[in-house]
């Protein structure tokens, strides 16, 4: 029943193609990495084939049609490694196949973690998808921290929420803090709690002490305590299809509590516009007009903008849109387009400045960031430096030179070193101000080559 | 444990004078216990089933549970790899810090865990301290050239841990049992790789003029500035005919303080393999002496790192030119990343 829709298939290879390319010019759009074709593994097919070895062909085998009707959320599985992870990742897919909501995808596909690589970087990370009544999941689970902390660097699997495995037996661990903290640095922040293995324990009174021990620690942590949902099941016998009083009927109410609690992340349609400034011309007669791609949000003929960043923040007002020589009246979230700015002389504005919705967002000469430092094997330096090292910081279309330091309280920063491979937090103090805000990615260039790149965590100073 | 007995008997002495107070609920019950003890509430609600709902029996009951558990949990770890964790340094005596001739003492320890959450765990860096000062503390004066000598583990894993920061609980468990213990909490393999000592005694009145000094230094720490992914100790030889009085100004050791990190930091940011070349042949990359001190935040990080330090040392007063030998040189360096091979 897939044969048909084998065509469309070759068409999202082609965008995650083109998706690619457009990362070289450095730009880091947060849309075009979360788009939720880069998450759609080749779950329908009947080879079992790794991930990874299959993003490289084209066309192999049989694919499915990817629905945008639904919204999509990134999830991702944290716990303790005998606490039931994979298997519960393995028996959602196993229950949502039985209602045509996925592939089912078996333990030991799911277990081995590929490394694949992601904008150069080499990730330890299983992607799964499937999808509920109303919704389209990306689901990820990796084996380590740091490879938690590079997703979210690279906006490889960005997580919107992450369900924490928890054992009955042996309740939270010494190590579930690090895992909540783990989830709030990646910027979830919303959680569900799957009490795993509760077939081992017999007495009611004792998932009840879980329940309040893990609500406990969630509210220790700054989540919200008393309403995350906390679901008591087994994912070993939804994945045997036994007991479905514990089995099957928990995964159910677990999707159901993501799809309740969770949130969706605003779609980049719905937020305020932004158009960063790729060309400036002055057309005789008319003006001057921007050209860029509309990052996020809409914009009509006559809406008030501000340009933002460089020292700047002029107010005006968009006399004309143009997409393709024609003239629009309403600009998208992906469009190539011009804008026709009034009363702003072509000196006035340049590349790396944002066009925006006024008031959305700011400009910051100093801002806090995590960091990943790429290794020589990935194209990145062969040498470590420490503080004061100064890149280029490349954000949209900007290209700023900028200074790298550690933040407050760091001890003996002067002599902290950072080596290539290192995720760090660093604060970046911009030698020119520029539109950003906090998730904001950029990448970090010297010579020409690509050394780091970051997600903006804390904003220290503003222009 | 030590702290549960304690607390049992407080709990014991509450009820001598308390009269019988109304049944409680588990609940009040797991609350009070995990007053006392650190432990999760399931295993509080099965210790306080197991003794009729008594708070001291549950808390002897949880001892002898916790030893069981921690056996039959690392029993099932055990055929598992454990290639995460953290190379921890304890340098009880760092040589040459005043006029006062000084010995050195210091180890160098690889702890392995499963994932790296557990190596971010302060329960691990806690275990993993103490093995290192454990280890430091054992080693013996070795008469041999070499100042680094590997330790055995097996003496190690049957030696009573000691801890530097907790010195109360010393003798009370060997490190095979801590280590034991740690996988019963975090369920995750706990291995020890590999410990490295370096152990010397002050030189005796005759060779007043030499004077060692050991340099550690960590990349890669989470909270504790002792441990880290990649871990380095040299050591250092100032030999110098005023030595007592170089070395007694704060600003000398400030200064050799600076040098000792920046030659760390070296060691663990370049691909540094030996000190110097091997005779004959220049290695520009893995030997120390050969590269360009860029670690060193400062003038004069241009110059390879021999230079630099013949430089220094004149500077300083050790030696009266550059072009002399002696003054300040790097004897020998280990440098460890977690789970390399080896």
């Amino acid at each position: 029943m897939f044969r048909p829709q084998l065509a469309s298939r070759a068409v999202s290879r082609r965008l995650a193609g083109s998706r690619a390319a457009s990362y070289s010019s450095s730009t880091c759009s947060r849309t075009l990495l979360r788009n939720p074709t880069r998450v759609v593994p080749p779950t329908f097919s009947h080879a079992k084939v790794g991930w990874v070895s299959r993003r490289s062909h084209y066309v192999d085998g049989l694919s499915s049609k990817y629905n945008r009707a639904k919204p999509h959320l990134n999830i991702g599985t944290i716990g303790h490694v005998d606490h039931g992870k994979t298997t519960l990742t393995a028996a959602i897919t196993k229950v949502l196949a039985e209602q045509g909501g996925a592939m089912f995808r078996d333990y030991s596909e799911i277990d081995k973690a590929p490394e694949e690589k992601a904008r150069g970087i080499t990730i330890n990370s299983a992607h799964v998808e499937y999808e509920s009544a109303n919704r389209h999941y990306g689901h990820i689970d990796c084996p380590g921290h740091a490879d938690y902390i590079k997703n979210m660097i690279t906006g490889a699997a960005q997580m919107d929420g992450a369900i924490i495995v928890v054992s009955a037996l042996d309740g939270q661990m010494p190590q579930t803090r690090e895992h909540l903290l783990l989830a709030r640095q990646v910027g979830v922040k919303k959680l569900v709690v799957f009490i795993n293995k509760i077939d081992q324990v017999e007495d009611e009174e004792m998932l009840e002490l879980v329940d309040m021990e893990m609500r406990d620690l969630l509210s220790t942590y700054n989540f919200d305590g008393e309403n995350t949902p906390i679901i008591m099941g087994s994912a070993l016998a939804a994945l045997q299809g036994q007991t479905p009083k514990i089995g099957r009927e928990k995964i159910l109410e677990l999707v159901k509590a993501c799809d309740e609690w969770l949130e969706i992340p605003p779609r980049d349609l719905d937020k305020p516009f932004l158009l960063p400034i790729e060309e400036v011309f002055s057309i005789t007669g008319r003006g001057t007009v921007a050209t860029g791609r509309n990052e996020r949000g809409v914009c009509h003929k006559g809406d008030e903008v501000e340009i933002v960043g460089y020292g700047a923040r002029i107010k005006t007002t968009l006399s004309g849109i143009e997409m393709f020589k024609k003239e629009l009246d309403r600009g998208e979230a992906g469009d190539n387009m011009g804008v026709l700015l009034r009363g702003i002389k072509r000196e006035q504005i340049t590349r790396g400045q944002v066009v925006a919705a006024p008031g959305t967002i700011k400009s910051v000469s100093k801002f806090q960031a995590q960091i990943y430092i790429l290794t020589k094997d990935e194209g990145g330096r062969y040498t470590p430096f420490t503080e004061s090292y100064s890149p280029q910081l490349f954000v949209r279309t900007a290209d700023i030179t900028c200074k790298l330091g550690w933040p407050e309280g760091v001890a003996d920063a002067a002599e902290k070193m950072v080596m290539p491979g290192d995720n760090v937090e660093m604060t970046c103090t911009l030698r020119k101000d520029v539109a950003a805000e906090i998730g904001t990615r950029f990448t970090l260039r010297e010579g020409g080559r690509t050394v780091g790149t970051g997600i903006i965590t804390k904003i220290i100073d503003y222009a | 444990m030590f702290a549960a007995r304690r607390a049992a008997q407080r709990t014991f002495a509450a009820r001598l004078y308390s009269t019988e107070s109304p049944k409680k609920s588990l609940k009040e019950l797991v609350a009070e216990l995990r007053s006392h003890a650190d432990v999760s509430p399931i295993e509080a609600g099965q210790a306080l089933k197991a003794s009729d709902m008594d708070v001291s029996r549950a808390l002897l009951w949880l001892c002898n549970f916790r030893a069981e558990s921690a056996v039959k949990k690392a029993a099932k770890v055990e055929g598992r790899e454990a290639n995460e964790g953290m190379i921890g340094t304890a340098v009880l005596s760092p040589g040459a810090t005043s006029a006062k001739p000084s010995g050195v003492r210091a180890a160098m320890v690889e702890l392995n865990c499963e994932t790296d959450f557990v190596a971010r765990n302060d329960l691990f860096a806690q275990l993993l301290d103490d093995i290192a000062h454990t280890a430091a503390f054992m080693s013996e004066p070795a008469d041999s050239d070499k100042f680094f000598h590997p330790f055995s583990l097996d003496v190690l894993r049957d030696a009573p841990l000691l801890s530097k920061t907790a010195p109360e609980k010393n003798g009370k468990s060997t490190v095979a049992d801590a280590m034991r213990d740690l996988t019963g909490r975090v369920g995750e393999k706990i291995s020890l790789r590999r410990v490295l000592t370096v152990v010397r005694d002050p030189f005796p009145p005759s060779q007043r003029d030499i004077a060692l000094r050991i340099a550690s230094r960590v990349h890669q720490s989470v909270n504790n500035p002792r441990q880290g992914r990649v871990g380095n100790l040299a050591v250092l030889a100032l030999k110098s005919p005023q030595l007592a009085n170089i070395l007694g100004p704060e600003a000398f050791q400030a200064d050799l303080n600076k040098l000792c990190l920046s030659l760390g930091n070296q060691i663990i940011g370049f691909p540094t393999t030996s000190v110097r070349s091997p005779t004959g042949a220049r290695d520009e990359e893995g030997a120390l002496y050969d590269q360009p001190f860029a670690m060193f935040a400062g003038e004069g990080n241009d110059q390879p790192v021999q230079t630099f330090l013949r430089n220094w040392a004149a500077q300083r007063g050790l030696v009266e030119s550059s072009e002399q030998e002696g003054g300040l040189e790097v004897l020998e360096f280990a440098k460890w990343t977690v789970a390399e091979s080896i």
